[in-house]
């Protein structure tokens, strides 16, 4: 790990939540593509999809957050 | 018919139209001082000459009021110097001579107002107001002239003055230029001086709020936005509003909210209003009422009625143009919060829970009453399946009227409320039918399912009744199970998102149902609590029946275990974040609801291989990608590892897992490739989890010794792989295949190879304990093949690096040196034939290397202390269970009591429900009552329901007569013994069997379908002194795949609800060709790959006999118990040190296990015949347990 010191728990919170993302919008890019094109897609919708997706955090504990996040420290 | 001819025409009246009003624009000119000023507002008949003075007046307050120092030049600001000095000197000049509440200021103005009145001049009733609303803001920026603007006010009080403003107020809806001045004026009047004058105000309020809530109705009219420089009577209404809500005194605001016709106005416009006049009715309401905590909880309540509230909550769709204010939606939803969340403000009423407003979660029930009826003994229990009473309904309506699949916000401000009013969530989803779940790609169905999952995640009420302890009664099943899994969340619905063609929809649904099961485990955990079983409440068994049902409702809710399975086959490989979510769903069932979940015959084996396989290659691409610009992410490798610790615990779980078979897709087996896995995962993962499996399986297979002889287990292979494959990789990637077959080789013959060892040492030391790693057999076995395989000569190099340190850490680890010698020199010997030479490093003794060895096994002990969480390794430490504890884990309540009312209640069901819904079950178990009545009614009501299932259309009514009229058959020869025409009660074995038996025959897919069917086909009755099946699932073969630990299962639950009396006692201890029933059921526990649920089955059958007079005496004296007690808590304590709880998947953890054994021991030598017991054993069993 770059800095020795420990990431905060928001800090990995953070972290966790924007791999999730970044994960979740790889796996079903298909499917997102198709509800962009659904009829009641309007301009708040992007917020509410956003949030859908990033729920599924909490099915993770912090240990198991903060050892994903750690395990990507690593490489840098 | 001719054309009627207007009547007006002919007198040459012109048309019967309304006369337009024409407004003159008044006149005015610029006043130079003070006296120029009184003469001009001195008080004039001439209505002309009088406007012409109080438009002169307002120019010159608007030039004051308008002036602003920061921006002026300095010459302005002399010019307003000097015109303030003109109203100055003009008002003190006017000021009468005395002070008191009847004198009047501006006497001129006040008496051309009263004139306007007298001759009805509105332009003049328009400008007084309008000046002296000026005049009023104007003195109330000034400290010095604060007198007399107080003066004036006062003035407005006095009688002719409330006449006139009342008559203004009340003027005619076109009157807006009347209105509104009238507004403003008493405004600043409220709020002059910090609200000094608001309490007399108050008092004149019939005057001073005539026509209020009417004027609050006079909106904006046209199709342009309204001006803020001209605002509506409407927005001067509610300003005036609001400014007397933040100057009066708590009492009269209560009064003043009282007003139903002004507080359902203030609202009613909201969604036209302009965006600041929103802000401040927002901002006032929730300033001066709600968080005034002085103001009365009665009085919010007022103000805070469904139909405000739905007002508010229409902002949430406000179109605002104007940016540089704050969002109104936003606004609106922080008001909404506050007033709908915090019980403060009024609306939330405090509610008991999971227990609606009609249900006593305390009533007294006469416990004879509960113990025959159960549950059906509340009376409210199933009552609110279709409408719940709340207390909340003022937020119970305003709910209705959301939209959370389509606002984020309005999601957040349900589960907000939820989460304070837990008895609205059942009440929501029972009205709100018209939105389904059935799955669709669109946004409004994420919105949906995105607000379902922030529902289920919410917590359940705190004891469910949200007070300080748990009530005597459980709450109604419906309630609980509408928490856990809400009504639009089906069966069918979920199924359809499972199987939909769309993976998002499926994650969606799975992670929606993770939480659910979460939260039942959670909810089943309270139904169980100790503390239902106190000295204060005894109802232990109805929470438990609560419990069951639960369980039961939530299995018909959810969807198959078989989708579940399925779902999680189509997930494409890489798909981890996904996979990971499945994985968890499958293990949360096989943790939380084991009976469905091996309902399942659901081979974990494939997915875990292809789990490791993943990661065998994730690793193999970071290895080749490390120089890269990094495409890999370590974080989906954690990921994938979470994926593998599920499918682990569920292999731990499953009793057919296979671990040494390779498959076609795995060149390894699932073990050596979850080792592989270990050994060569990259620095920083965590893998503790990999190393319990590990742990747990190499000693459950014996590839290891045994731990109780202070063995490392498998730490010594662990140690010597990691050390070579940090300083050797190549040649540690050849040894895999090796050590495999090695493995394999072990746990297919592990006798064979312990043989073998011991023919290995010297003969003379017989005495010596000879422990050594089986492994290290197979690997002389098989050494000869390697050498001569076609690659032998990288793996015998391999080898050449492994097997000294394994040797070496093995002599440490205190495996007998003598017979690891004489291994050693056998495989010199193999190695001499395979490579010519012998064993690379034998010249340098592997056992020098024992003190580093030593060193390395401390540390892998701590590491080992450290993982398990300082567990007591032996045992010894961990104390029995007490009495309650013991009755807590092994006490189940007696299935087959009656239920009387059974006899009457199947007569009015269909077919399906006798079946599908116990009404049978109930019945057949009435066999078994202690009252020859109704043993006999029971018997005559069976046969009437053989008879109604066999003219049924029922799909398996063949066998469900079949078994019914066999069991009425057995009852009616059992009875032939007896005196004529009593039924003789049968064995609870008999009855129980039957009744465990229609739960399998509706089941055609059930493993013991074959062998009941066949059962039942061999006779017309059954013999009563024989236990029906017990040999079939015992000695024979399962017939049906890998089911037997299952259909042991089922023999064991059986056997425990047919254990009630001494009668059934002898049919257990009776002896037969195969041996008593209670000697094959402890041998049958005594099977070390038996899963701990199914040994605690024992166990609770074992509790159930010392429950029986003279049970525990014979399970000492004639089974031997104790020392049977006592090998099995040898057995645990030997691998007590790998398996921990959770890591092999254990349902109870070892030290439960050990510590109910104890318990158990404690409790037969309790409940036996001591004085024989001891006769018996010459004391020995005394000196065991004490």
């Amino acid at each position: 790990m770059s800095d020795s010191k420990q990431m905060s728990q928001q800090e990995v919170s953070a972290e966790f939540t924007s791999y999730y993302l970044q994960r979740a919008t790889k796996e079903f890019a298909e499917d997102l593509d198709k509800v962009r094109t659904a009829d009641d897609f309007k301009n708040d919708a992007i917020h509410l999809l956003v949030n859908a997706l990033q729920q599924g955090t909490a099915l993770f504990s912090p240990e198991e957050q903060r050892r994903i996040v750690e395990s990507g420290a690593e490489r840098k | 018919m001719g054309k009627r001819q207007l009547r007006g025409a002919e007198n040459g009246d012109g048309p019967r139209k309304r006369q337009r009003v024409v407004h003159e624009a008044p006149t005015s000119e610029v006043i130079h001082t003070s006296r120029q000023l009184r003469q001009l507002l001195a008080f004039d008949p001439d209505l002309g000459r009088s406007r012409h003075g109080l438009q002169s007046f307002k120019l010159l307050l608007d030039s004051l009021l308008s002036r602003d120092d920061d921006t002026d030049s300095a010459e302005k600001r002399q010019q307003h110097e000097l015109r303030f000095t003109i109203v100055k000197e003009y008002l003190q000049s006017t000021k009468p001579t005395e002070d008191d509440e009847n004198s009047t200021y501006l006497p001129d103005i006040m008496q051309t107002w009263s004139h306007a009145g007298q001759v009805n001049n509105e332009n003049l009733l328009s400008a007084v107001p309008v000046v002296l609303a000026l005049l009023l803001k104007l003195l109330s920026q000034s400290l010095e002239l604060t007198p007399i603007g107080l003066g004036i006010c006062r003035t407005l009080l006095q009688k002719r003055q409330q006449e006139l403003i009342s008559r203004s107020l009340s003027a005619d809806k076109g009157k807006a230029f009347i209105i509104s001045p009238t507004l403003r004026m008493l405004r600043e009047a409220v709020c002059f001086d910090g609200g000094a004058i608001a309490r007399p105000m108050f008092r004149a309020r019939m005057s001073m709020l005539k026509s209020l809530a009417r004027n609050m109705g006079i909106v904006h009219i046209g199709e342009e936005p309204e001006d803020i420089k001209k605002p509506s009577p409407r927005t001067n209404a509610v300003q005036f509003f609001l400014s007397a809500l933040k100057y009066l005194h708590p009492e009269a605001k209560k009064e003043l909210l009282a007003q139903r016709d002004v507080v359902t106005a203030l609202t009613r416009d909201i969604k036209q209003d302009l965006p600041y006049l929103v802000l401040d009715l927002l901002n006032g309401l929730r300033d001066y009422v709600l968080l005034d905590s002085k103001v009365p909880r009665e009085a919010k309540s007022n103000l805070l009625s469904s139909t405000t509230l739905i007002k508010i909550s229409g902002l949430y769709y406000y179109r605002q143009a104007n940016d540089d204010l704050p969002s109104i939606p936003d606004a609106a939803h922080d008001f909404l919060m506050t007033a709908c969340a915090n019980p403060s403000c009024g609306v939330l009423r405090q509610d008991t829970g999971l227990y609606p407003r009609e249900a006593d979660p305390n009533a007294a029930i006469p416990s004879a009453d509960l113990e025959e009826l159960g549950l059906e003994a509340i009376v409210w229990m199933n009552k609110f399946k279709t409408e719940v009473p709340v207390r909340n309904f003022v937020l119970s309506n305003l709910l209705q009227n959301l939209r959370p699949w389509s606002s984020v916000k309005q999601s957040e401000l349900i589960t907000s409320i939820f989460k304070v009013a837990p008895e609205l969530i059942a009440d929501f989803f029972i009205k709100n039918k018209s939105f389904t779940f059935e799955p669709k790609l669109s946004a409004t169905w994420i919105g949906y399912a995105a607000f379902l999952f922030n529902t289920v995640a919410l917590p359940l009420p705190e004891y469910f009744c949200r007070g300080s302890g748990y009530a005597e009664l459980p709450p109604p099943t419906s309630i609980v199970m509408d928490n856990i899994l809400p009504l639009p969340l089906n069966q069918k619905a979920l199924s359809r998102c499972l199987t939909n063609k769309s993976r998002m929809i499926s994650f969606f649904a799975t992670r929606i149902l993770i939480l659910a099961v979460q939260k039942l485990d959670t909810a089943v955990k309270m139904h169980q609590d100790p503390a239902h079983s106190s000295k204060f409440h005894n109802n232990q068994a109805l929470w438990t029946e609560a419990a069951r049902r639960l369980i039961d409702e939530f299995c018909q809710r959810s969807p198959g275990i078989k989708e579940m399975i399925n779902s999680y086959r189509s997930i494409p490989e890489d798909d981890i974040l996904h996979r990971e979510a499945a994985s968890q769903l499958l293990r949360l069932y096989y943790e939380v609801i084991p009976q469905v979940a091996l309902m399942a015959k659901f081979d974990v084996a494939p997915l875990l291989e292809t789990a490791l396989r993943r990661l065998s290659k994730q690793k193999q691409q970071k290895e080749t990608r490390s120089e890269e610009v990094g495409e890999d992410d370590p974080r989906d490798f954690a990921l994938s590892l979470k994926e593998l610790e599920n499918l682990l615990a569920i292999a731990g779980y499953s009793p057919g897992m296979r671990w040494f078979t390779a498959t076609e897709q795995l060149t390894l087996s699932p073990f050596l490739t979850l080792l592989k896995v270990y050994v060569e995962a990259p620095h920083g993962v965590s893998l503790a989890p990999v190393r319990q499996v590990l742990d747990f399986v190499a000693v459950e297979q014996q590839v290891v010794p045994a731990k109780d002889k202070g063995h490392p287990g498998i730490s010594v292979l662990l140690e010597t792989l990691k050390e070579l494959m940090a300083s050797s990789p190549s040649s540690l990637a050849v040894l895999w295949p090796f050590l495999d077959k090695c493995l394999t080789r072990c746990t297919t013959a592990p006798v064979k190879y312990l043989e073998m060892l011991q023919d290995l040492g010297p003969k003379d030391a017989e005495d010596e304990v000879r422990t050594v790693n089986p492994l290290v057999a197979a690997i002389i076995e098989q050494l000869p093949f390697a050498a001569k395989a076609a690659d032998s000569k990288s793996t015998l190099d391999g080898l050449g690096r492994f097997l000294p340190k394994f040797l070496g850490y093995s002599a440490a680890a205190g495996e007998s040196k003598p017979l690891l010698e004489a291994a050693l020199a056998v495989m010199s010997d193999s190695f001499a034939k395979g490579l010519g030479k012998s064993l690379a490093v034998p010249k340098k003794h592997p056992f020098k290397q024992a003190g580093v060895g030593k060193s390395i096994q401390a540390k892998q002990d701590r590491n080992n202390t450290a993982a398990n969480g300082d567990k007591p390794e032996s045992g010894d430490d961990i104390a029995a269970l007490d009495s309650e504890q013991l009755e807590r884990v092994l006490d189940v309540p007696d299935n087959l009591a009656t239920d009387n009312s059974a006899l009457v209640k199947w007569q009015s069901k269909s077919v399906d429900e006798l079946v599908d819904e116990g009404y049978a079950i109930s019945l057949i178990s009435l066999l078994a009552s202690e009252h020859a009545s109704i043993r006999k009614e029971a018997l005559v009501n069976i046969l009437k329901m053989a008879s109604k299932v066999q003219q049924s259309e029922y799909e398996e009514k063949e066998q469900i007569w079949l078994l019914l009229s066999e069991l009425a058959e057995t009852a009616r020869v059992a009875a032939a013994s007896q005196a004529i025409n009593a039924v003789a009660p049968l064995p609870s074995t008999i009855v129980a069997f039957a009744c465990h038996a229609v739960n399998v025959l509706r089941d055609p897919t059930h493993s013991l379908y074959p062998k009941i069917n066949s059962f039942l086909t061999r006779g017309p009755f059954w013999s009563v002194d024989r236990v029906p099946l017990a040999d079939e699932v015992l000695t024979e073969e399962p017939a049906v795949g890998d089911s037997y630990y299952s259909q042991l299962n089922w023999l064991l639950a059986y056997l425990l609800d047919g254990l009630r009396t001494s009668k059934d006692l002898e049919l257990f201890h009776k002896k037969r060709a195969k041996g008593p029933l209670f000697e094959r059921l402890l041998a049958v526990a005594g099977n070390p790959y038996m899963r701990t649920p199914l040994r605690m089955q024992v166990l609770r059958i074992l509790y159930r006999a010392s429950k029986i007079e003279g049970g525990s005496t014979t399970l000492v004296t004639r089974f031997g118990v104790v020392s049977w007690l006592e090998e099995l808590l040898k057995m645990k304590k030997s691998m007590s040190a790998t398996q921990s709880q959770g890591g092999a998947g254990t349902v109870v953890s070892s030290e439960d296990e050990v510590a109910a054994y104890k318990g158990l021991l404690k409790r037969i030598w309790e409940t036996c015949d001591k004085g024989r017991v001891e006769g018996w054993s010459k004391g020995g069993v005394e000196s065991v347990i004490v």
